[in-house]
């Protein structure tokens, strides 16, 4: 079966994670993204990444699964013409720069919409396309921040904590949804979108709630590992080291289900557990005596058990358990991928199963650079060989 | 429908206990969705859940995830909530649904008998582990779900992890999660409605879990590239959370002109003026050495004096704010992140309108939360 959106085509000027991770998505669902980038200004997979640790360029790059390479070096003024011929028969322009970059570049929505009346250009940036801080370049972290995110998470007498690549990825994904919205629009209307999408707004929707209660004048606090209405709630140490167990107890019934697979009877009648409100008054307490009825305790059998009784229980995997898991094994979600420089290694396919478009996932890896260009600029274009080679010579093709 | 929006005239029906599934729900209704939630007589829990605005009061959470959905109640075990059901589902496009598997026969939400009699709906099912696969009837509340989607254990990293190394491992505040698992079921909705012509309707499985392992995809990619991230070594070599005099700053350089600007916003100290360090390959290997240097600076410095400059300079920067700095920030009421909701009586909030803007048909911003039963009455009457 074909996937749900083979037919849609991206030009895709993104750069970093979010708006990669998004063009990603599309991708995985079926879509054509053409990536445009340069020798001059290559991917960042295709670079070093020192302060990340990685001292060498990447084999694999899972934002750029799928994704056709081509070259255009956009500071010369045919590749931007090039580039707007792209946009043209395209359904979707995708781009991640600082705000004003691309109209800087004669890329801008209005110069878009002369060659594309329909066009849906999504600007995907840590601060948007307006307001007074939408020239601040940021990352990760730096969202989190912004947003209010890395304030409320945090231990709760201790520093805020700095989001990593999964607040990138969220706003890819954020955009992803907001960019199929647009398309739906363009189908019942015609007319051209710009979505706009703040990786800081993001975060910020993260803390929907928090921000309800400020906006009261209420001052939010953090909570750590707690929860307000669920006690034990929280992430507990087993008889392995670093080994944690995750718990979340709902109400009386998983409560009195815990203690019996805990072998803990005395607790099933104490009254300082006896309902929500009072262990989630005693949730100190309960958390030291949790420590203690589970350090002889497999967290890995312990789970197995708890879920079986029916409690939210899970181990805190690292990544390695994610890798060798059945479930996600055979959801498709995980699975193993290998090239030609690339040894077996496992990689994130199709993060959602559809019952009839079911042609989701990884259907080819990393891009060499401008290794899509006899299709992209030969076929979907109609470049000759010579215009194409004349172009490289004159470092417009670079 | 709200004419003008890009997703008017998209009939949404929403039954749900998770915050996934509301999450969906809520991001469909912003875009101009009309979403049903249907609910049973006493209410969705949802309208419970903390954090209240005050003891006994109502939720903040539902004041976030409800607003502009429709309310109808209806108990799906009996013959007259059925008809209900089916009622709305003909007039709808799209289906979102976090039953458990096992308790959907008995509520004629099997996706057998839904793609019987309603063969252009999308059916969307968002559970915890998914509706397939040896964990599909696992259950999960946020904190196991962060951890069994891989980022949980990674977190914290950095000054967090530094002060407290033998604490457990932190959650991410509030949902982070379910809204993953939420904002997934939303796209691939609007994905399979895109291709509905084709294909017709069809079931979605979301997992929360596999939205968390999607978006935490980098960590996967390290422990290919050889490394099993922990977030104890999950830091960056230089940069993170720093504590300044009156408050916390993030600094993340990563490029050359920044490291540059880095060194300027100092004052261009002894230390930053070795030639080693002009190699960032250098300056990675000796990343603790140089964040002494920079924690030194900051403990000296003002909030707000180092963000000023700092972005002058061009050195990514920011103040860790807090949710009231967002609520009343000056970018934020620019750009109209928010909208006045009517929440406790006559108390009147404010709420996030999207996380997303439409520049040529911006969204609307009158927000308001959902009666419960509001659709029956008007049924009936």
């Amino acid at each position: 079966m074909t996937a749900p959106l083979r037919g849609v085509r991206i030009a895709d000027f993104t750069i970093h994670a979010a708006g990669p991770f998004c063009t990603q998505l599309l991708g995985q669902l079926g879509a054509e993204c053409i990536k445009i980038e340069s020798k001059t200004r290559p991917d960042a997979f295709r670079k070093p990444h020192a302060v990340y640790g990685r001292m060498t360029a990447a084999t694999f790059d899972q934002v750029s699964v799928n994704k056709l390479s081509v070259r255009l070096n956009l500071k010369h003024p045919e590749a931007v013409v090039l580039a707007k011929r792209l946009v043209a028969i395209s359904d979707i322009t995708a781009e991640s720069f600082r705000a004003g970059v691309m109209k800087r570049l004669g890329l801008g929505f209005e110069e878009l919409c002369k060659v594309k009346s329909d066009v849906i250009l999504l600007s995907l940036s840590s601060c948007g396309q307006s307001g007074p801080d939408s020239h601040f370049a940021g990352y990760a972290p730096l969202f989190g921040a912004w947003g209010g995110l890395g304030w409320m998470s945090g231990y709760s007498d201790g520093p805020p904590v700095e989001m990593r690549h999964v607040m990138d990825h969220s706003a890819g994904l954020h955009a992803a949804a907001a960019t199929m919205a647009a398309l739906h629009q363009r189908r019942l209307t015609g007319k051209a979108q710009h979505v706009d999408v703040a990786a800081r707004e993001v975060a910020s929707a993260m803390i929907g709630d928090a921000l309800v209660l400020a906006s009261l004048g209420i001052e939010p606090a953090r909570p750590g590992n707690s929860h307000m209405s669920m006690a034990p709630h929280g992430v507990y140490p087993t008889r392995e080291p670093d080994r944690w167990l995750t718990l979340a107890v709902r109400g009386d019934r998983e409560w009195q289900a815990l203690v019996r697979e805990l072998e803990q009877p005395a607790a099933a009648v104490d009254s300082r557990f006896s309902t929500a409100e009072a262990r989630v008054r005693h949730s100190a307490e309960l958390d030291v005596l949790l420590a203690k009825w589970l350090a002889n305790a497999s967290a890995d059998s312990m789970a197995e058990r708890l879920q079986r009784a029916g409690v939210c229980a899970h181990v805190s995997w690292n990544t390695a358990d994610i890798a060798r898991d059945p479930h996600l094994r055979e959801r498709g979600v995980t699975r193993e991928v290998s090239g030609p420089d690339i040894p077996t290694r496992v990689a994130v396919g199709a993060p959602v199963r559809f019952s009839k478009t079911t042609d989701v996932g990884i259907r080819r890896l990393t891009p060499a650079l401008g290794q899509d260009e006899d299709y992209v600029f030969g076929e979907l274009l109609g470049l000759s060989s010579a215009q194409r080679a004349d172009l490289e010579r004159r470092e417009v093709i670079l | 429908m709200i004419n003008g929006l890009p997703l008017a005239g998209c009939r949404v029906v929403e039954n749900s206990r998770s915050v996934a599934a509301a999450y969906a729900g809520r991001l469909l209704a912003a875009m101009g969705a009309t979403v049903v939630m249907l609910e049973p007589k006493e209410g969705s829990p949802l309208r419970t859940a903390p954090p209240l605005v005050k003891d006994g009061g109502p939720s903040a959470l539902f004041g976030f995830l409800a607003p502009n959905k429709r309310s109808l109640t209806c108990d799906l075990l009996s013959p007259e909530g059925q008809s209900v059901l089916a009622g709305v589902l003909e007039n709808a496009d799209i289906l979102i649904d976090d039953t458990p598997v096992h308790d959907r026969a008995a509520r004629k939400l099997d996706p057998e008998a839904i793609a019987r009699y309603f063969p252009k709906l999308i059916h969307v099912s968002v559970l915890p582990f998914g509706a397939s696969g040896p964990k599909a009837d696992w259950d999960g509340e946020e904190v196991n779900l962060l951890h069994a989607g891989g980022e949980g254990f990674l977190l914290p990293n950095g000054l967090s992890h530094e002060r407290f190394p033998d604490r457990p491992p932190l959650k991410i505040y509030g949902h982070f999660a379910q809204y993953q698992g939420g904002c997934m079921a939303a796209f691939s909705a609007l994905s399979a409605w895109w291709s509905v012509a084709e294909a017709g309707g069809q079931y979605v499985d979301v997992s929360v879990q596999d939205a968390v392992l999607s978006v935490g995809a980098f960590a996967l990619q390290r422990l290919g590239d050889g490394s099993l991230e922990h977030r104890s070594t999950r830091r960056f070599r230089y940069g993170g959370v720093f504590e300044a005099q009156d408050g916390f700053v993030e600094l993340l350089t990563l490029e050359d002109r920044q490291w540059q600007a880095l060194v300027e916003l100092q004052d261009r100290p002894e230390w930053a003026r070795d030639p080693a360090l002009l190699d960032p390959l250098e300056r990675s290997r000796r990343g603790d050495e140089i964040n002494a240097h920079i924690r030194e600076w900051m403990s000296r410095h003002h909030v707000d004096d180092i963000v000023h400059r700092a972005q002058q300079l061009g050195v990514p920067a920011a103040k860790y704010r807090t949710p009231a700095d967002v609520i009343n920030g000056e970018h934020e009421r620019f750009r109209g992140l928010f909208a006045p909701l009517a929440i406790n009586g006559n108390e009147q909030a404010e709420v996030m309108v999207a996380p997303f803007q439409f520049r040529a048909t911006p969204l609307q911003v009158s927000q308001r939360l959902p009666e419960l039963g509001e659709m029956n009455r008007e049924l009936t009457r």
